[in-house]
């Protein structure tokens, strides 16, 4: 038994022509999709709280026609397109498949990920804000847990075809699938961890084959304008990553291990809900033209806790921005700053954080690097504050740049509500999951 | 010399804490690379970009330094008001780092 399964999406808003060409390509059974990042969470939240029918990933009714040809041929399709409400990207699929006259799909539901309410009863700590959940109160929006490959593995018991949930970790997409077709224990570590390895190379999409990795002269790669979305072909001997033949991008050494240790902290505990992963052995060895076999991976039983994201209501964000150029733009960009803070002083200590930059000297890297005197600069404003007229009045002031230091242009302003999501932990025992296998 | 002459790197973040993976270009440079390119090579470089700490694993099978820089995204990508809230440039950072001449290698 050989399992081939392929990548088809790394955010919500990745590009269906590549996930179109590996449903198409005939070259995997199976394809996962991550949907969600952090702040992806956060922003579905903050729209399910508009209307209760939404908060789901935004791409299935345009996916659905993609992955016809797919799931006639019997592909299965796991995905956390959930994102804040599992129910409605259900209902969205069930709709894609009637429009298409596809009936008697498949599609399992996985729901509890949602734990606002348990998190609320208790006192949970918050480390990266400095406080607890009780503490918060109605200002937590929302909570979901990491959760993982166990459900999954259960939908497909149930011969569900698609399998969806909410904050599915990105691994289990992979680790669900892998495990269920090779017949791999869910607590035989090392196979996990494995599984964990293949998912954790196929969840970031393209980042596994050319994409954020050229730097000219030193890394390019072919064609960068046409990736593939990576695959594993994987059995109980050998696990081999590849991409899809006549695509750009590369897979080798050199693209393999950039991702391997991506948003790895001890790559000796790499921490997921399904295992304890010990990276810091694999193996990567070029076995053929863009083809990349892994081994080494190592696994110890899984956390007892579960990683959770807190959503809190932090307000509103205002960004706004005013360029400058030529003769003088930084010192002329420089003088405006002072000015939109003289300006702001009598509202500052209503704004809970307040950055002004400039764009071509020192918004990524602070002064931590020497900028020469650029043909243009752009001064940005932002600043988060609870109270939406606040914010409002801070963007207010860099469009009134227009009267400013001379020949300010461009202005561009915008003020969002600012929900932050920060990590907590649940025990395993307070997070219940429940499946639900229906038919469309 | 620049580290981006000798090695390349990727960053990514998880919450408030940014890891920044750096391996050479030629594999033969990994020992010298772990001599200068200390956990405080890193530390000073990126100044008080990092409220945190700067902790380095080592991979030697795949000639991986991995850093780990804790508070170090401004609250986090969802917080941040920077305009690289990811952290995703932090890996050119790291490449600008000046390296003392390499001895020849025997």
């Amino acid at each position: 038994m050989r399992l081939n399964i392929g990548s088809g999406s790394a955010y919500a808003n990745d590009r269906l022509d590549t996930a179109a060409a590996m449903a198409d390509s005939g070259r995997v059974t199976y394809m996962g999709f991550d949907c969600l990042a952090e702040r992806t969470m956060a922003l579905a939240q903050i729209r399910r709280m508009s209307d209760p029918d939404s908060g789901q990933d935004e791409r299935i009714g345009a996916l659905v026609p993609v992955l016809k040809n797919f799931l006639a041929s019997g592909g299965r399709v796991v995905g956390n397109f959930g994102a804040a409400n599992p129910d409605a990207a259900a209902t969205d699929f069930a709709a894609g498949l009637t429009h298409l006259g596809i009936t008697g799909t498949r599609i399992g539901i996985i729901r509890g990920d949602d734990v606002r309410d348990t998190v609320l009863a208790h006192d949970l700590d918050l480390p990266e804000l400095g406080t607890t959940s009780r503490a918060l109160g109605e200002r937590i929006v929302s909570a979901n847990a990491y959760i993982g490959a166990d459900p999954v593995v259960e939908c497909l018991q149930q011969d569900a075809q698609i399998v969806l949930g909410g904050r599915l970790a990105d691994p289990s997409l992979f680790v669900g699938p892998i495990c269920h077709e090779l017949g791999w224990s869910l607590d035989d570590w090392d196979r996990v961890a494995t599984a964990t390895l293949a998912g954790h190379l196929l969840e970031c999409g393209v980042h596994s084959t050319g994409g954020n990795f050229e730097d000219p002269p030193y890394r390019t790669v072919p064609d960068p304008h046409h990736l593939s979305f990576p695959l594993a072909e994987i059995d109980d001997e050998e696990l081999v990553v590849t991409k899809l033949d006549g695509t750009g991008g590369a897979v080798d050494v050199r693209t393999t291990r950039t991702q391997l240790y991506y948003e790895i902290h001890d790559p000796t505990r790499y921490l997921t809900p399904d295992v304890t992963a010990d990276f810091s052995g694999v193996r990567l060895e070029e076995v053929g033209p863009d083809r990349v076999r892994l081994s080494g991976a190592r696994g110890t039983p899984r956390p007892e806790t579960l990683k959770v994201l807190v959503g809190v209501d932090l307000g509103y964000k205002a960004v706004a921005e005013i360029s400058y150029g030529g003769p003088g733009c930084v010192d002329r960009a420089r003088r405006a700053e002072e000015v939109v803070r003289r300006r702001l002083e009598p509202i500052r200590d209503r704004i809970d954080e307040l950055r002004i930059e400039l764009h071509g000297v020192n918004t990524l890297f602070g002064d931590r690097m020497p900028a020469g005197e650029p043909a243009e600069v752009r001064l940005r404003l932002a600043a988060r504050a609870l109270d939406p007229e606040v914010a409002e009045a801070a963007a207010y002031e860099i469009e009134y740049l227009y009267f400013g230091p001379a020949g300010g242009g461009g202005v561009v302003t915008s003020v969002v509500p600012a929900i932050v999501v920060t990590p907590a932990l649940l025990p395993r025992s307070e997070v219940p999951l429940s499946v639900e296998v229906i038919s469309a | 010399m620049k580290l981006r002459e000798v090695a390349y790197s990727r960053s990514g973040d998880k919450g408030d804490v940014s890891n920044i993976c750096v391996f050479p270009h030629d594999d033969g440079d990994y020992e010298w690379l772990r001599e200068v390119l200390t956990a405080e090579v890193v530390a000073k470089a990126f100044g008080d970009l990092v409220a945190g700490t700067v902790t380095r694993y080592e991979v030697p099978v795949n000639c991986c330094l991995n850093f780990v820089l804790t508070e170090a995204l401004a609250g986090g990508v969802s917080m941040s008001l920077r305009v690289d809230p990811h952290g995703k440039a932090y890996q050119s950072l790291i490449l600008a780092i000046d390296l003392p001449e390499r001895q020849a290698r025997s």
